[in-house]
């Protein structure tokens, strides 16, 4: 049994064979009112990919822009308002919520063998929260755009007469719908696990997702006391932030980085916990390092609180804070290492299987590793200082937020599709797609590695000619990027019209999500699942049938 | 939603089969006690305030501050018999809140300690002149 | 929704001035539901914590670098005001905690006395802070209908006028005033928030909806009550005393 995609083409399924989750009701309300977890995931799916092109558009048009030196497109205020609204859209809009609220909605509580999440109304609450804050960012650019960068740093954004107090709520909203998830998370986990269902007997994306949790619940209010606060001093100058007034705009960092660094964790958590499930269903073989995996995130998660001040090394904080911020910085590195090597040796002399989702793992683990080492660099004080704000930041992120967490997610997209949709896409057309996205993606950002070290500053809307072929080359790359990822919408959208039934377990997974139908039916299970087994135990699968018993 | 009663048979079980674990129910005396000792220690945070220690006073009146927290949060929030998970909950909000203040605050203070040294950190120093100076100073 | 085959948990009512409880479908049994409503909340209550504690942050940096500014500007605060707010909001939060003891035991009038009476105490603290802000009002310092702007020709900011020229000896009097308004006034809005939730409560005392199988909602407004006078604990002596 060699591979997981049935020849026989068949007619999209016959209309409510089976009642599962979609057809058990219809109706615009049965979906905008539903507590159902999985309608929840899928309304979060539309959302986040909605908001991941938009972002991706606004990245085309910088890139556009960036063809000539003296900018291709736009006045340079209209340029900082453009890459402002990539970034906004992209870390608050996309990132930040996608895994949890789509995928981790979806799978979390089928894989702890649960109904539904522990507070059904209180999800319901986080993507209306999430709808709400997108509407504000949108109204924000009707209201005049903001310029400020995503980071919206003081004084500039108290200042700037754009439309900030609007954006700033809007997030406000957005950092509540993240804080009520993790919290709905953190709940499930603890109270609605299946009988049986040890803390080491959870699937690790569970364990990344609580990790991620945690640092919703307690690093995102801060972001919402800053952006108050911002808010209060655009209004009515209270000037804490403003210098002017007698204010300290690196108190303004400190708050925000507070927040903003546990963010990207909360960003590359769960994304890590897709690849842990990956690397173990696509090579076959139970995770090594099962533990150091699970200990990992939530090692990552408070040494995450650490750190904040790597990113403002520049600022003018003490001598001191910086030396103590860049001590701390390179212990985040172990655990995050640990984690590489887990994987790695996971799929060492295991049964790889070359699908989709796995050439999405395999390219996230070649690329993660570039970003991550990248970041210890920065994390270096001396050299920090020259690359501080070039693009070789640009860079290091994109490849973790970008050719990490995009690649994991669309990777996890790619492996619960059948299970969600009950349909199989182009398995071709995918893999075609994969290869663009890696190349696009190399091309589009080792040119930036490049000029950063060099010397180009990041959200300059001109350059001087030295650095042209660099920004001309990440220009190609970004449209063979963009081409990978429109054909993946593509494929994915049309399996939703044209697909052939999905198997009831495609890949061979053995966690819970597998031991039920395709698509789930509402109550996630026909009956409450008991489990006996440890979590990555393959020899119960039946490789004939695909099919596990009971656990 | 319909109400059915529990799959027991026929008859309604007796609420002490239903009883959400043992809650203890604290007494109306103790809940007085410690109202007496909150307001006995806001009379000294009161009287502490007047005498002047200096830098101390804030010391004081934080130290008092957190023994009045502790009396409503073990006692009329009930948490000193409430389960482990929802202890480590709440008090790590105020452990991760501290790193908030120490890092904030070590860097504030810190500062001082720069310039007085003299620590310069940027290109930018007593003797640095803009190129534009320099270059029209040389016309 | 249907749930073919499950039966729903039912908490029965103790009495019959009271309503039974059922238990939502996807716990299976009133522990569970118990256990999770109430870590959810701590959480939640984490949450605010950290929220406040970014304004007390913000309250111990400005007070490290302008300490005269703090010093001068809490003199203008009228302690004994404060301390009134601060014995009205213990009491209320013991009035609150009898409140849940009173549930707790499926004593429904004593539930209705002590829930009225702590917000009777909300109403108390929110009249003195009213008195407290017309009187800042008074004297220029409140950073509402001062006027909004700032005139960077004359450094002068529109809402901080100081009629009385107090604080024109210290740099930047009006960072004391800007921390002191917004720390009271988001503490003032869970004040608001939290009396709002315990006239809920209230209405559905009435009903008998709770006693000692199901007593949660109660608990968990409690909590709430108790963490708005758990931030008052701290905010009365830093604005107040300390200065």
């Amino acid at each position: 049994m060699t591979t997981n995609v049935p020849t026989i083409e068949q007619h999209p399924p016959a209309p409510a064979a089976r009642k599962n989750f979609w057809n058990v009701s219809s109706g615009f309300m049965s979906w905008a009112g539903t507590l159902d977890h999985k309608r929840i995931g899928i309304m979060y799916l539309i959302g986040v990919s909605s908001a991941f092109l938009c972002g991706g558009l606004f990245a085309l048009l910088v890139r556009l822009h960036l063809w000539e030196p003296h900018g291709m497109l736009f006045s340079n205020e209209t340029y900082n308002q453009i890459f402002t609204l990539h970034g906004a859209f992209m870390v608050f809009i996309f990132v930040i919520p996608a895994i949890p609220g789509s995928l981790g909605n979806m799978v979390l509580p089928l894989m702890l063998g649960a109904k539904d999440v522990a507070l059904p109304r209180l999800n319901l609450l986080s993507f209306y929260l999430w709808c709400a804050g997108t509407a504000l960012a949108i109204l924000a650019i009707v209201l005049g755009g903001f310029d400020t960068g995503w980071t919206f740093y003081a004084p500039y954004s108290l200042y700037t007469n754009k439309a900030v107090v609007s954006i700033g709520l809007g997030i406000f909203m957005l950092g509540f719908s993240s804080i009520f998830t993790g919290l709905n998370f953190i709940v499930t986990t603890h109270k609605l696990r299946a009988p049986g269902m040890t803390w080491f007997r959870m699937p690790l994306f569970v364990w990344a997702l609580y990790a991620t949790a945690i640092l919703q619940v307690l690093a995102t209010p801060v972001l919402g006391i800053t952006v108050l606060l911002v808010a209060f001093e655009r209004i009515y100058n209270i000037g804490i932030f403003d210098p002017r007034l007698g204010g300290d705009p690196v108190l303004f960092e400190h708050f925000f980085w507070f927040y903003s660094h546990p963010a990207v964790y909360i960003m590359v958590l769960p994304a890590f916990g897709i690849i842990s499930e990956l690397v173990s269903v696509h090579s076959r073989k139970p995770l090594f390092g099962y533990k150091l995996i699970a200990f990992s995130s939530l090692a990552i998660a408070i040494i995450s609180f650490l750190v904040w001040g790597h990113h403002m090394f520049t600022s003018g904080q003490s001598t001191y804070a910086l030396f103590a911020f860049s001590f701390l910085t390179f212990f985040v590195a172990i655990p995050t290492a640990i984690k590489e090597f887990s994987w790695v040796a996971t799929v060492y002399k295991g049964s790889i299987a070359l699908n989709s989702p796995m050439l999405y793992t395999l390219a996230f683990l070649i690329i993660f590793a570039i970003g991550g080492l990248t970041g210890v660099i920065l994390g270096a004080l001396n050299v920090d200082i020259h690359l501080h704000d070039t693009y070789f930041v640009v860079a290091h992120f994109h490849y973790v937020m970008m050719g990490s967490i995009a690649l994991a997610f669309f990777a996890g997209l790619h492996h619960w599709w059948p299970k969600m949709f009950g349909v199989m896409y182009d398995e071709t057309l995918a893999k075609i797609a994969a290869v663009t996205i890696f190349i696009g993606f190399n091309a589009t950002f080792i040119p930036q590695f490049i000029m950063g070290s060099r010397g180009m500053p990041r959200r300059y809307a001109t350059y001087v000619p030295e650095y042209a072929p660099f920004h001309q080359a990440s220009t190609i790359g970004a449209m063979v990027l963009g081409s990978g990822v429109a054909l993946m919408v593509y494929y994915l959208v049309a399996s939703l019209f044209q697909g052939r039934k999905a198997m009831e377990n495609q890949w061979g997974g053995v966690t819970l999500e597998w031991h039920t139908p395709t698509p789930p039916p509402l109550e996630n299970f026909e009956e409450p699942p008991i489990v006996t087994t440890e979590v990555y135990d393959y020899s119960t699968l039946d490789l004939e049938t695909m099919r596990t018993p009971a656990r | 939603m319909s109400a059915h009663t529990n799959n027991d048979g026929g008859h309604a079980p007796a609420l002490g089969e239903l009883q959400m674990g043992h809650h203890h129910v604290s007494s109306s005396r103790m809940f007085v006690n410690v109202l007496i000792a909150l307001l006995i220690l806001t009379a000294l945070t009161v009287g502490a305030s007047r005498i002047h220690f200096g830098s101390a006073n804030m010391l004081i009146a934080m130290a008092i501050a957190s023994v009045k927290a502790s009396l409503v949060i073990a006692f009329f929030m009930h948490m000193k018999w409430d389960t482990a998970i929802n202890k480590i909950v709440f008090l790590s909000s105020f452990l991760f809140l501290s790193l908030l203040f120490v890092f904030t605050l070590a860097d504030l203070a810190t500062r001082r300690l720069d310039n007085e040294m003299n620590i310069v950190k940027t290109p930018v120093d007593k003797h640095w002149v803009h190129p534009q100076t320099l270059h029209a100073e040389k016309q | 929704m249907s749930h073919d085959g499950h039966h729903s948990v039912v908490i029965p009512a103790p009495g019959p001035e009271f309503q039974a409880h059922t238990v939502a479908h996807h716990f299976d049994t009133p522990v569970q539901e118990f256990q999770a409503a109430k870590l959810g909340f701590w959480l939640f209550l984490a949450t605010e914590i950290l929220l406040f504690g970014g304004l007390f942050a913000a309250y111990f940096y400005f007070h490290e670098m302008y300490p005269e500014t703090f010093r001068v500007g809490g003199q203008q605060l009228d302690w004994k005001l404060g301390a009134l707010n601060t014995t009205v909001l213990l009491v209320s939060s013991w009035t609150m905690a009898m409140g849940v003891r009173s549930a707790q035991t499926s004593q429904r009038k004593k539930l209705l006395m002590y829930c009225g009476l702590t917000v009777l105490g909300a109403a108390m603290f929110m009249v003195i802070k009213i008195i407290e802000y017309k009187a800042k009002f008074d004297h220029g310092f409140l950073p509402v209908f001062g006027g909004l702007g700032y005139d960077g020709a004359t450094g002068q900011i529109a809402w901080f006028k100081d009629y009385g020229g107090v604080m024109a000896g210290v740099p930047h009097g009006h960072i004391f005033f800007a921390i002191y308004f917004t720390m009271t006034a988001i503490h003032g809005l869970h004040v608001i928030i939290g009396a709002c939730l315990i006239l809920w409560i209230m209405k559905g005392a009435a009903k008998g909806r709770f006693h000692a199988g199901y007593f949660l909602p109660v608990d968990l407004v409690g909590l709430y009550w108790h963490l708005v006078d758990l931030i008052w604990i701290f905010l009365f002596p830093l604005l107040y005393l300390v200065p």
